[in-house]
């Protein structure tokens, strides 16, 4: 069974609880006390993975930290015949290589914004809202764009995929860093959408959407 | 040098407020942070004996120092697991929980958590349970299981608290160590205007009470860091469990709190529509205006 | 910024930003909105804020007929924004007329527009009046609306058919304090571009653009690139002048304070049977063998928010007033549906329905009154119909429906062909439980059924023929389900009355005794004192009339109150039940 290093309040755990909830794929959860803690960065943990972040997985042996990583192992491990990495599309694996990367870009400002709001981490608020506001610029008109041509999600594919599952997150929870998404309206329609995927599940500070209107 | 206070409220001047946890702090180094607006710094010695001074620039967060050498020391105290000050005069001493002396409990700081709110409206959150089938589901709620049954509140004779008693509500899993669902009862004590307690039977021995407390130190008027003491029955669970499930609660109410407009809590009756089930938060606003409190709230238009 | 920008229409957002089953966050000089749509295509423009503690509506819930605040679950009804349901106290509807403040709509030219302070309806826009209309993202810009305006008569484009060629000529045709019209040509094309920009706050704006014709195709997605590109260009240039000069104060929120009756003691409901409403009948069919259905549109503005089991009075050409109950689903506002059943030895009120009102009359009505709350916080609820007794039952079985929540509606009936709104029933599907044509004992036997199974947190409605509800009580009681776990309504009290004693009945609070005769019952003697109770059957079968007895022990006639409270003795229904003591006293 799959083991997850896994803080509650940490949305690149989210990203997996996610993924593996979408996949029915079960795990258990080792809880790491992040905050206040700290636990992530404690000896046991060091051992795990160097950088001394979460998440983290054991499956069975074999470990791999970072969230994206962990996301492409998961997807292409438990459901490789399936749309959220499909292997055998070469155009749609190159685009959720550069949303993922993107997905980092959010991580580095939304997500920095919200640990420096909630948990008092010391560093330049104000370059991470800045920062999660040109993202959010850029990704609002890509779907936007997306929406335009019939396309729902982030990568040019008819089904979510993991590069969704990458962004959403620290999108979703970054009111909590002060970053309002009000100017984002195609972004707010995304994550209704997101929402919407079989087994979505919530964490704290998301909460869940109304069902669609049966077409 | 005694500069003129920015919080210009003499009774939220006048009182303790908690600032830090102990379990967060290694002796002999400088840690800083707001407290009404004012930035404070402070340190412990190796005997845990706080100080706390008014920032200046010779001693900056991280920095080694001597607690002993400090001048122009603010007052401290230690309660609870957690360094108070008091940047007026103390108008009485901190309020008292009997139960963190018991022997055979768990004491810990569940987390301090940032939110962009005004400490009132935290504490009415606190004391609220009609939220719990929307904000913390299937956790402390669940549809249908919504109704909120009449409780009692009463303002104790010394004015010094609002309590209130019998409140009940229908829980799924009301702790971490609970498996099954029941109505669980609480009590809830405001004995400070930023500062609650509650007590709910524990699931581990029902002769007994769990207490969680939330103190919440102001910021600004709208910015607080909420600190959340658990003093708990509990033994199969540990502290990581245990911080895990009142992390999310907390993480979950963040949300809410921060989208509330006025950030500030408006005494005035006329602002917001209660309910029945809203008995303690119009005691509460009550007992505040009564208390004469101006910082964090929009008093009524006289 | 102009005094008239209040007054003005602005667009707020494009149709497109609306889709069903969202909640759009709005802004318009400063007033935060929630804007959804529903299920009927109605877009909802509400103030940002839930009545109760002030959190944002645009974080909750459209469910497609309700709005659903995220904190304490209060919804909140389509069109009318109405409270229809408390989940702290599901016993009660909300007795209080709780509504949020709305603002105006139109939904015109593929925007949503709205205004704060309106004078006068929305007014037509020739230059958006086109056949093929396309409009542009819409850009958010950190600068005052007027800046904005000021950059935008220099915005420079291709015309839609000639993009990328040598450089085109754009001119202003026009602009206004918050709207530019250019026109820009190539060798023959041309292209008429409006942007209105919408003032969000003191320093935010947001410009809406619309083209008067585009290609389809790649090609459409091309113009809306080039206009997206060019307009970031001129947005990151004004936003850079802007952030030069220190940012302007935010727009001041205003906040409606509650009604002092909302705030403090529940509104009183008006004395009488009055006839606060005019409707128009807008269909009438047959809804089923012997049945009547009739939809109601109110004659101006909206119909007040009802809750499941509400019953109107109509008032009928002939003089008669009667009760019929709603059948609406949540989120119905723009018209109530009731369904009258041709009552053969009636005194003609539903003969004049069935006979004499046709489509296009208008009637008097009153407002709602809920007196049979439904419950959301059952683990299950049984419904059991009988005949016309369906129309309450098959509104709160919709409500159930809607919200997901577990429940049977047992409809008993004389045929297949009797049962009424069959389209609504369908919806319901295997919810839906029907026992036709059954023989009186047959029928009890089929309720004893329903009933033997208690399991805690279920409730059980009733409503049907006098007989039938009798029976059901009896086998309720039996297998020992409590009173507030059963709930019987009757549409009428056929017991037979004893008007024959006399008594005293003093009024608490007003100070005043006064005798009942013979033949006369409480609610004539206190109308005759000038004493206003609110009123509607007056047959002592829907509570509108109650009261609450202080001292004294009522000789109760009704069949509105259960036996718990009649036992309890504190409430009376006063346009029947009398007083067995000599003298009562009321609390009024």
């Amino acid at each position: 069974m799959i083991r997850l290093y896994d803080y509650e309040l940490s949305g690149n755990c989210y990203k997996l609880r996610l993924l593996m909830s979408f996949l029915k794929v079960p795990y258990a959860v080792v809880p790491v006390d992040f905050y206040p803690g700290r636990q992530h960065k404690s000896e046991w943990f060091l051992r795990l993975n160097p950088l001394g972040q979460l998440p983290v997985i054991d499956d069975e042996g074999f470990v791999l930290r970072d969230s994206h990583a962990i996301l492409v192992y998961l997807a292409s491990r438990y459901d490789p015949a399936g749309p959220w990495y499909p292997l055998d599309k070469p155009a749609v694996l190159g685009d959720v290589g550069q949303w993922l990367a993107f997905g980092d870009s959010i991580t580095a400002t939304a997500s920095a914004a919200r640990l420096h709001d909630g948990m008092f981490y010391d560093l330049d608020i104000g370059a991470a809202r800045a920062g999660a506001h040109r993202l959010f610029r850029i990704l609002d008109e890509h779907l936007w764009f997306g929406e335009q041509e019939g396309r729902d999600w982030v990568c040019r594919a008819a089904h979510p995929t993991i590069a969704d599952i990458a962004c959403f997150p620290y999108v979703m929870l970054s009111e909590e860093g002060g970053i309002s998404r009000q100017d984002y309206p195609a972004i707010r329609r995304w994550c209704d959408r997101f929402k919407r995927i079989d087994n979505f599940i919530v964490m704290p500070g998301v909460f869940p959407a109304s069902h669609a209107l049966a077409a | 040098m005694n500069a003129k206070p920015k919080c210009s409220d003499p009774v939220i001047l006048n009182l303790w407020h908690a600032i830090v946890a102990f379990a967060e702090l290694r002796p002999n180094t400088v840690y800083e942070t707001v407290l009404l607006e004012e930035p404070v710094s402070f340190a412990i010695d190796s005997a845990q004996t706080p100080v706390a001074w008014r920032s200046q620039p010779a001693y900056r967060a991280g920095d080694t120092v001597d607690p002993a050498r400090v001048a122009d020391r603010l007052l401290t105290l230690s309660a609870y697991g957690y360094v108070w000050i008091c940047l007026g005069t103390p108008a009485a001493d901190i309020f008292p929980i009997p139960e963190y002396f018991e022997a055979k409990r768990r004491n810990l700081n569940a987390a301090t958590i940032g939110v962009h709110v005004s400490a009132p409206r935290a504490i009415e959150n606190f004391l609220d349970m009609g939220h719990f089938p929307y904000v913390h589901t299937n956790i402390l709620g669940a549809e249908p299981h919504t109704e909120v049954k009449e409780y009692e509140v009463e303002i104790t004779p010394d004015g010094n608290e609002v309590v209130a008693t019998r409140c009940r509500f229908y829980q799924p899993k009301a702790s971490a160590a609970s498996t099954e669902g029941g109505d669980i009862e609480y009590v809830y004590r405001v004995p400070h205007p930023y500062c609650s307690v509650l007590y709910k039977t524990s699931h581990v021995d029902t002769a007994r009470l769990d207490v969680i407390g939330i103190f919440i130190q102001p910021i600004d008027q709208e910015h607080i860091r909420a600190h959340m003491l658990l003093c708990l029955v509990d033994e199969d669970n540990d502290d990581v469990a245990i911080r895990r499930f009142q992390l999310t609660i907390f993480g979950q109410d963040k949300p809410i709190l921060e989208n509330q407009f006025p950030r500030r809590l408006p005494l005035d009756p006329r602002a917001e529509t209660p309910i029945r089930a809203d008995k303690s938060s119009v005691a509460y606003r009550r007992w505040l205006a009564q208390k004469g409190v101006t910082y964090g709230v929009i008093p009524a238009a006289t | 910024m102009s005094e008239n920008a209040a007054s003005r229409w602005h667009p707020i957002a494009a149709a497109h930003d609306v889709p069903y089953r969202h909640v759009f966050h709005g802004q318009l000089l400063g007033r935060e909105f929630a804007v959804w749509r529903a299920d009927d295509g109605f877009v909802n423009v509400w103030e940002n804020r839930c009545l109760h503690r002030g959190v944002r509506l645009s974080i909750g819930i459209n469910d497609g007929r309700e709005l659903k605040c995220q904190y304490h679950g209060w919804r909140y009804s389509n069109r009318s924004a109405g409270c229809t349901y408390i989940p702290a106290h599901p016993a009660d509807a909300p007795a209080r007329t709780i509504t949020i403040r709305t603002y105006p709509v139109a939904e015109r030219y593929g925007f949503i527009w709205s205004c704060l302070d309106p004078v006068t309806e929305m007014p037509d826009i020739a230059a958006l009046d086109q056949k093929d209309l396309v409009l542009l993202r819409g850009i958010s810009v950190n600068a005052p609306a007027d800046w904005v305006i000021e950059r935008l008569k220099t915005y420079q484009f291709w015309p839609t058919n000639a993009l990328g060629e040598a450089a085109a000529e754009t001119v202003v045709e026009g602009s206004d304090e918050f709207c530019v019209t250019l026109r820009s040509s190539r060798n023959g094309a041309q292209t008429r571009a409006v942007l209105l920009v919408q003032p969000v706050d003191a320093g935010r704006s947001v410009i809406r653009g619309a083209l008067d014709a585009a290609p389809a195709g790649k090609e459409r997605i091309a113009v809306l690139r080039h206009h997206n590109e060019r307009l970031s260009a001129l947005r990151d240039e004004v936003e850079r002048q802007a952030a030069a000069q220190p940012a302007p104060i935010p727009i001041e929120p205003v906040y409606q304070p509650v009604t002092p009756e909302l705030a403090a003691m529940p509104e009183r409901a008006p004395p009488g049977r009055n006839a606060a409403l005019r409707v128009v009948v807008a269909r009438k069919w047959r809804a089923g063998e012997g049945v009547a259905g009739f939809e109601l549109r109110a004659v101006d503005g909206y119909l007040p928010t009802f809750q499941p089991g509400a019953h109107i009075d109509v008032h009928l050409p002939n003089g008669q007033v009667r009760q019929y109950s709603i059948v609406n689903a949540p989120g119905e506002t723009a018209s109530y549906v009731i369904g009258v059943k041709r009552e053969p030895d009636s005194k003609g009120g539903s003969q004049c329905l069935h006979e004499a009102v046709r489509e296009g009359d208008v009637l008097a009505i009153s407002e709602p009154r809920n007196n049979f709350p439904l419950r959301r916080n059952a683990t299950r609820t049984i419904f059991i119909a009988g005949g016309i007794g369906i129309t309450p039952l098959l509104a709160m079985a919709l409500a159930l429906h809607h919200s997901r929540l577990a429940y049977e509606l047992h409809y008993f009936s004389r045929s297949l062909d009797h049962f009424a709104f069959p389209e609504r029933l369908g919806v319901l599907g295997d919810n839906l439980k029907p026992h036709v044509n059954l023989s009186p004992e047959t029928t009890e036997a089929r309720i004893r059924e329903l009933l033997a199974v208690r399991r805690p947190r279920m409730q059980v409605y009733v409503c049907g023929p006098g007989p039938m509800l009798d029976v059901a009580r009896r086998i309720a009681a039996e297998h020992g389900w409590s009173d507030s776990e059963v709930r019987f309504e009757y549409f009428r009290n056929t017991r037979k009355l004893d008007d024959s004693t006399g008594f005293e009945v003093a009024l608490s609070r007003s100070c005043i005794t006064l005798a009942v005769s013979p033949g006369q019952s409480i609610l004539a003697a206190l109308r005759e004192r000038g004493i206003a109770i609110p009123s509607s059957c007056e047959q002592g079968a829907c509570g509108t009339c109650i009261a609450t007895v202080l001292e004294g022990e009522p000789d109760h006639q009704d069949v509105y109150l259960n036996d718990a409270e009649k036992r309890g003795g504190s409430r009376i229904i006063t346009c029947v039940s009398r007083a067995k003591s000599a003298r009562l006293i009321l609390d009024l």
